[in-house]
C-alpha cells in the first residue's frame, strides 16, 4: 500500500471517503472544481432561508486536509483520465498520477427546455438561478429582497424547499411543476394536494401541470415565464431546482460503462476498470442512481473498508428523504409510488395529512408522510430495521396517538396510588384529617414533594 | 461512639447519592426522622429513606462468619478467629504458587471514603496486587472519564444541587430522577415555579418526565447523535459563545466542524426522534441559563465517554461552564459514588484521585503509607475485564467482596457467576446473605450504616458524615475491622486503623496535592459545615483544572449500541430502577415496608400486540447472553420498540452486554438487542 489515490469532486461523497482513510498508508489527492472546501450541500435552502449561518456548512476545512496530509486541490478541473498512463490531466495539461481513482463527480443541475434562459452569448439569462452550489446559493441570496417576486422552476424536495426559503425571506414566490402534482415521484396526488394546499395557505401558488415554456426578457431588469398553459408570470427571479443528472462526462470519454451514472459493482469498482472507482450521485449501482446523501455516505464508507483491504460490499440503501422547508412536513421512505404490497393509507384532508405505508411480509418498504410527523421517528426505524410488524400494527402507527386525560379533572378511585415516593393511596389520604395529619400518618408530599396538590385537593374535597 | 438508647443522631440514608440527612431514634426499634436543617433534603425523604432502619436487627442479618463446604455445599459457623486464619492462610498459599496478582479485590461505590481507602491500601500494601476494581466502574465511570478529559477534574456536580433552582433550562439526559433520588425532584418543581424548563431525554416517559416541559424519547445508543444535532442547530443559529469558546477552551474548531454533519433530519434518522423536536430542544437552549445533568441512562453505554463529551461540548459552546445556576454536571449514582471513585479502589488509582502510573503520586502516597514506592504495583484490570479473567490461567484466583452483589449487578451475568465459580476462594464481607455470599467460600457479617460512622461524598462533592446510631449486633465487624485483622494476618508492613475518624485523617494526608484533596477537612468541620465540599462548593468560574486552566472540546462521533436489532432479537432492551429498591436490592428486598413487587417487562401496548403479551401476564426476554421471565407492564410511555426491565433483581442482567467503553471501560448496561415472547405458564 502506501499507493496514489486521486479523488475526483470535493462534494459530500468525497469527503465522507477521506474521513474513512484516515490512518491509512493511502495518499489522498482530491481535485475539487468549487472554490470552497468541502461544504454541506443539503443545508443550502436552510442558508438561503437564513436559519443556517453560511460559515457553519464546511464539513471539513483545509487545515484538516494538511493536518491529515490530504491534498485538496480547490478550483482544480480534470479534463481526462488517462486509463493506460493511470494519470488525471487537468485543465491546463498538469497531469495527476493515481493508483486508484475515485468519482465523485456528483450530479449538475439539468436546464429545462425553456427559451430564452440561455442567451445567445451561452450565458444564463441574468434573472436565472441554478441552484446546486454554494455559490448558486450565494449568488441568489444576493438577488434576494424582499418584496421582489421569484418563480421556481420545479416542485420536487429542491424546489419545495427554496420555495419555502424565499418565501420566509419575503419573496413573492410562485411554484411550477410540470407533473400532475408536487412531489410526483415520491408522493400519490392526494397527497402533492395536501402539500399544494398547504403552499397556497402559506402564500406560495403552485402551477402543477404546467411546463415553462419561454422566458421574456423586460426592460425593467425581470422577466416574464410564459407557460404551457398560457399563463405568463412575471418575476423578477427564476430559480431552477427541476431535478440534475449524474456527472459522467468524463467517465463516458474514458470509456467507462455508463448508463444514467457510472457502473459500479459491490465494491463501488467500474465494472469496466477494477482501478477506478465511484461513488455518489454519479454512480449507478443495479441500475440505480440514487441522488440523496445517505446512500452516498453509505457507498463512502463501503468504499473506504475496500480501499482500508477489508470484507466490505454495498448492497444497495434503504433511503429516506425529509423535505426541510418551514410549514411543510414531509418524510418520504424508499419508493411509496412504485413499491409493491399492501397499502394502509390515512388521509385526513380536513387537517391536512396524508400518510401511506406500503407494507410486505408485514415489513414497511415504503412509506409517504404527508402533514403529519408525529411517528416518523419510530416510523423510520422501523423501516430501517427491516421489523416484521404485527397486523394491527401499520393502522395503529396511522392512528392518533393517546391524548392524556388532565388528571386534575379525573376522580381518584382510592387505591391509586397519589404519592409514589412513599406509597400512598388515594383512599389513605382521604381517611386523614389534615395535610400535616397527612404528612406525619402517612409520610405522603415528603419525599419529591410532586403530589402536595393532589394531597390538598383530596383533602379538600374529602372535608 | 455509642449512642444512649433514647437519644437521637443525625445521620444520612444509606442508599443513593444524595445522602439525604435523617434522625435516628432509640436502639432496638430505631426510628427515621426528618433532620430539617442539613441542606441537600431539608427534612424530605422517599420511602427508602423512612424505612430504611427497617434492615436493622432482621432476621435475615448475618452475625457469624460462615464457611462453605464446597462438596456438600453446607455452610458452617465459625469463630472470627477461625475465618480470619482461614482465609489468610488460603490467600498467601494462592499467592505463594501464583503471584500476587492471583488475588483480586473487589469493593463497592457504597463504602464509607475510609473503607474505599483503606481497601485500596490493602490490596496494593497488605496483598500486594494490582487487581482492584469496583462497582463503580459500572455506574459513573463514563462521566468521570469524561469530565477528567473535558475539564481536569471528575466531581460529579461541580455545583450545589441547588443551583437547578437558578438555571432557566434543565436538560436531564437518561436521569429518572424522581424515582431514583425522589427528594431532589423538588429542585424541578422550585424551578418550573419560576419559570424555568425542564427537559428529559430517556426511552421511556417516566415519573421524571411528569415534571417536563418537553419529553424527548431516543432510541437507547443515541443520545450522543442527539448531542451532536443540538450543538449543530446552536451553531446555525449563531447561538454559540464565541468569547467564551476563544477565551476559555481549546478544540472547538474541530468539534464545531463536526457538527456540520449533523443536520436535523439525520439526527431523526439515527435517533428516532422526530426533527422538529430536535430543533425545539435546541430553540430552548437559547436561553441565558443552560444546565445539562447526565445520568446512567447517557452513561452506561460502550459509547458513554463520548456521550457525555458531546453534552459537555454543547454546555461548553453556550459558555455555560462555570457560570452560577448553569453548566455540566452528573448525577452520581451510589451512595459513595463520588467519593468511592477518589481514594484508590479503582484499578487505576491511587488516593485523591491520582494516577497509579504517575511516579509522583506513587512516592507521595508511599511516603504516607511508610512503603518503598517501588513497591507499589501497577495498574489493574478494570472491573469487568477483572471478572471475566478469573479462573482462567491470566486472571486471579482468589477474590475479596465487599460492598457488592456481583451476582446480580454485574453484565452478562450467568458468564460472570460463571467465572466466580471458577474461583479457588471467595471471600464476600457482608451483612446478609446476598446472591453473591450464597455462592463464596467464606462469609464475613459486617456492619451496616447506621452502625459505624464514617464519610461519603455525596453528588455535589460534598463530605457528610454518617455517624453511629445504634449498636451492632453482636458477631459482626466493620469492614474497616476485618481489613486491619486481615491484614496483620498476611504479614503487612504497616498496619491498617480501624477508627474511622483516624482512616480519614490518613486519607486527608494521603489525598492531599490530589484532585481531589480531603486534607483540610475533619469530622468536626463537617458536623459544623452541613458538609464541607471538596476543592470548594463550585468549581469551573474561573479556571479549569488542565495545566492551561481551559476546558478541552473534544470531536466525537456517533458509533451507536454495540449490539443492533437483527430479525432474531428485533427490540431493544433498556434497564433501569424502580423506586421501592435500590440496586441489587440486597437491602432493600429485606426491608418489609418496602414492595418487593419483583421484576417486569414494561413494554408499549402495539409491541404488545405485536408479540400476543398481555399486561399482568408472563413475558420472557432472551437475549444472546440469557433469558429471564417476567410479567409484563403494558404502558404506553415507553418508545414501541424498546423493552424495559428494572435490575434489582436476578435476571435483567443475565440479558445486559459486556461491551466496553474503549476509555472508561463501562459495560454496554442501557441497551442490546432482544427477542420477547409470552412466556405462558410453566416457563417462567
Amino acid at each position: 500500500m502506501g499507493e496514489r489515490l486521486v479523488v475526483v469532486g470535493g462534494g459530500m461523497a468525497a469527503v465522507r471517503l477521506v474521513e474513512g482513510l484516515v490512518g491509512s498508508p493511502w495518499h489522498v489527492t482530491v481535485l475539487s472544481e468549487e472554490d470552497h472546501p468541502p461544504y454541506n450541500r443539503i443545508l443550502l435552502s436552510a442558508v438561503l432561508e437564513g436559519a443556517h449561518a453560511p460559515d457553519a456548512l464546511t464539513l471539513r476545512s483545509q487545515e484538516w486536509f494538511d493536518e491529515h496530509g490530504v491534498d485538496l486541490r480547490l478550483g482544480t478541473r480534470v479534463e481526462e483520465v488517462d486509463r493506460t498512463a493511470h494519470e488525471v490531466v487537468l485543465v491546463g495539461g498538469a497531469r495527476v498520477p493515481y493508483d486508484r481513482l475515485v468519482l465523485a463527480t456528483g450530479a449538475i443541475p439539468t436546464l429545462p427546455p425553456i427559451r430564452g434562459l440561455v442567451r445567445p452569448d451561452g450565458t444564463l439569462h441574468p434573472s436565472v438561478h441554478p441552484f446546486r452550489s454554494l455559490a448558486d446559493c450565494r449568488r441568489l441570496d444576493a438577488a434576494v429582497a424582499a418584496g421582489r417576486r421569484a418563480v421556481v422552476v420545479g416542485g420536487g424536495l429542491l424546489g419545495l424547499q427554496v420555495a419555502r426559503a424565499l418565501a420566509v425571506r419575503g419573496v413573492d414566490t410562485e411554484v411550477v411543476e410540470g407533473a400532475e402534482h408536487l412531489l410526483a415521484s415520491q408522493v400519490d396526488p392526494a397527497g402533492g394536494e395536501i402539500l399544494a394546499r398547504d403552499l397556497r395557505r402559506l402564500g406560495t401558488e403552485v402551477y402543477a401541470g404546467a411546463r415553462a415554456v419561454r422566458l421574456h426578457p423586460r426592460e425593467t431588469g425581470g422577466a416574464g415565464l410564459r407557460l404551457d398553459n398560457g399563463h405568463v408570470l412575471e418575476t423578477d427571479l427564476v430559480v431552477l431546482t427541476a431535478g440534475g443528472r449524474p456527472s459522467t462526462a468524463l467517465a463516458r470519454r474514458a470509456g467507462l460503462m455508463v448508463r444514467r451514472g457510472v457502473v459500479v459493482d459491490s465494491t463501488l469498482a467500474s465494472v469496466t476498470d477494477a482501478r477506478i472507482h465511484a461513488i455518489g450521485d454519479c454512480a449507478s449501482h443495479r441500475g440505480r442512481v440514487t441522488g440523496f446523501v445517505p446512500p452516498a455516505w453509505e457507498q463512502a464508507g463501503v468504499l473506504a473498508a475496500v480501499l482500508r483491504g477489508e470484507e466490505a460490499s454495498y448492497d444497495g440503501s434503504r433511503s429516506v428523504a425529509r423535505l426541510r422547508a418551514t410549514g411543510l412536513d414531509v418524510a418520504v421512505l424508499g419508493e411509496p409510488t412504485r413499491a409493491t404490497g399492501q397499502v394502509v393509507e390515512m388521509s385526513n384532508p380536513v387537517t391536512g395529512s396524508h400518510r401511506r405505508l406500503v407494507v410486505d411480509g408485514g415489513r414497511i418498504v415504503a412509506a409517504a408522510l404527508v402533514g403529519d410527523l408525529s411517528r416518523v421517528g419510530l416510523i423510520t426505524q422501523l423501516y430501517d430495521r427491516g421489523t416484521i410488524l404485527g397486523n394491527a400494527e401499520p393502522g395503529a402507527l396511522l392512528a392518533p396517538e393517546r391524548v392524556d386525560l388532565d388528571p386534575a379533572a379525573v376522580v381518584l378511585p382510592d387505591e391509586a396510588e397519589v404519592c409514589a415516593c412513599a406509597g400512598v393511596t388515594a383512599g389513605a389520604v382521604r381517611a386523614c384529617a389534615s395535610y400535616d395529619d397527612c404528612r406525619e400518618r402517612t409520610r405522603a408530599t415528603t419525599g419529591c414533594g410532586g403530589c402536595v396538590s393532589v394531597v390538598r385537593s383530596l383533602l379538600t374535597a374529602s372535608a | 461512639m455509642t449512642a444512649a438508647s433514647t437519644s437521637t443522631t443525625t445521620t444520612h440514608c444509606p442508599y443513593c447519592s444524595l445522602q439525604c440527612g435523617m434522625r435516628l431514634t432509640g436502639q432496638r426499634l430505631p426510628t427515621v426522622s426528618a433532620w430539617e436543617e442539613f441542606p441537600v433534603n431539608q427534612g424530605a425523604l422517599c420511602r427508602k429513606g423512612w424505612t430504611a432502619a427497617g434492615l436493622y436487627g432482621g432476621r435475615e442479618r448475618l452475625t457469624s462468619p460462615l464457611v462453605r463446604d464446597r462438596r456438600t455445599g453446607e455452610w458452617t459457623a465459625v469463630g472470627w478467629d477461625e475465618a480470619l486464619d482461614l482465609v489468610a492462610s488460603r490467600l498467601r498459599e494462592i499467592q505463594a504458587a501464583r503471584g500476587k496478582d492471583a488475588v483480586a479485590v473487589f469493593g463497592g461505590g457504597g463504602l464509607t471514603n475510609e473503607k474505599a481507602y483503606s481497601l485500596g491500601k490493602f490490596a496494593r500494601v497488605a496483598l500486594g496486587t494490582s487487581q482492584i476494581d469496583y462497582n463503580g466502574r459500572w455506574c459513573m465511570s463514563s462521566a468521570a472519564s469524561a469530565g477528567i478529559r473535558a475539564f481536569g477534574v471528575d466531581r460529579g456536580l461541580p455545583f450545589p444541587l441547588a443551583d437547578v433552582e437558578e438555571t432557566e433550562v434543565l436538560v436531564l439526559v437518561g436521569s429518572n430522577l424522581a424515582e431514583t433520588m425522589p427528594p431532589a425532584a423538588r429542585h424541578l418543581d422550585a424551578l418550573r415555579q419560576r419559570g424555568g424548563r425542564v427537559v428529559v431525554i430517556d426511552p421511556r416517559r417516566t415519573a421524571t418526565a411528569l415534571r417536563a416541559d418537553l419529553v424527548v424519547q431516543p432510541v437507547p445508543g443515541t443520545d450522543l447523535a442527539l448531542a451532536l444535532g443540538v450543538l449543530h442547530l446552536l451553531v446555525a443559529a449563531g447561538a454559540v459563545d464565541e468569547d467564551y469558546l476563544a477565551a476559555r477552551t481549546t478544540g472547538w474548531a474541530q468539534v464545531r466542524e463536526s457538527v456540520a454533519a449533523w443536520w436535523p433530519e439525520r439526527v431523526e434518522r439515527v435517533t428516532g426522534v422526530p426533527a422538529e423536536e430536535v430543533r425545539a430542544l435546541a430553540g430552548l437552549l437559547g436561553a441565558p441559563k443552560v444546565m445539562v445533568l447526565t445520568a446512567r441512562g447517557a452513561e452506561q453505554h460502550s459509547t458513554g465517554t463520548d456521550t457525555v463529551l458531546a453534552w459537555i461540548n454543547v454546555t461548553l459552546a453556550l459558555g455555560m461552564v462555570g457560570v452560577r445556576g448553569a453548566g455540566y454536571g452528573c448525577l452520581t449514582g451510589q451512595g459513595n459514588g463520588q467519593g468511592g471513585r477518589e481514594h484508590g479502589q479503582k484499578a487505576d488509582q491511587l488516593p485523591g484521585y491520582r494516577r497509579i502510573d504517575d511516579p509522583a503520586a506513587r512516592a507521595h502516597v508511599a511516603g504516607v503509607w511508610g512503603i518503598d514506592p517501588d513497591s507499589l504495583p501497577g495498574p489493574g484490570r478494570s472491573a469487568y475485564e477483572m471478572l471475566d479473567a478469573l479462573g482462567t490461567p491470566e486472571g486471579s484466583s482468589a477474590l475479596l467482596v465487599l460492598g457488592s452483589n456481583i451476582v446480580v449487578s454485574a453484565p452478562r451475568s450467568t458468564h460472570v457467576t460463571e467465572r466466580l465459580e471458577a474461583l479457588d476462594l471467595l471471600v464476600v464481607c457482608d451483612l446478609v446473605m446476598s446472591e453473591t455470599a450464597a455462592i463464596a467460600d467464606v462469609v464475613l457479617p459486617v456492619t451496616q450504616w447506621a452502625e459505624e460512622t464514617g464519610t461519603m461524598t455525596n453528588l455535589e462533592g460534598r463530605v457528610v458524615l454518617r455517624q453511629q446510631a445504634v449498636r451492632a449486633p453482636a458477631g459482626v465487624r466493620s469492614d474497616l475491622e476485618v481489613i486491619a485483622a486481615l491484614a496483620e494476618r498476611l504479614g503487612s508492613p504497616v498496619e491498617f486503623a480501624t477508627d474511622p475518624e483516624e482512616v480519614f485523617a490518613e486519607l486527608g494526608r494521603a489525598s492531599s496535592g490530589g484532585s481531589a484533596d480531603y486534607s483540610e477537612i475533619t469530622y468536626d468541620r463537617i458536623r459544623d459545615e452541613g458538609g464541607v465540599f471538596w476543592g470548594g462548593e463550585r468549581l469551573f468560574a474561573e479556571t479549569f483544572a488542565h495545566p492551561d486552566g481551559r476546558a478541552r472540546m473534544v470531536a466525537v462521533e456517533h458509533r451507536g449500541a454495540a449490539e443492533q436489532p437483527c430479525a432474531d432479537y428485533p427490540v431493544h432492551l433498556t434497564t433501569g430502577r424502580v423506586l421501592a429498591q435500590y440496586q441489587s436490592g440486597a437491602q432493600t428486598r429485606r426491608v418489609r415496608e418496602l414492595p418487593d413487587s419483583g421484576a417486569f417487562v414494561e413494554v408499549h401496548p402495539m409491541l404488545a400486540a405485536r408479540l400476543g403479551l398481555v399486561d399482568g401476564e408472563p413475558a420472557r426476554v432472551t437475549t444472546r447472553r440469557g433469558s429471564m421471565a417476567a410479567p409484563a407492564r403494558v404502558v404506553d410511555s415507553i418508545r414501541a420498540d424498546t423493552v424495559f426491565v428494572p435490575f434489582h433483581w436476578v435476571g435483567a442482567n443475565r440479558l445486559t452486554h459486556d461491551a466496553l467503553d474503549p476509555s472508561s471501560r463501562m459495560p454496554e448496561f442501557k441497551v442490546c438487542a432482544a427477542r420477547v415472547t409470552a412466556a405462558g405458564g410453566g416457563h417462567g
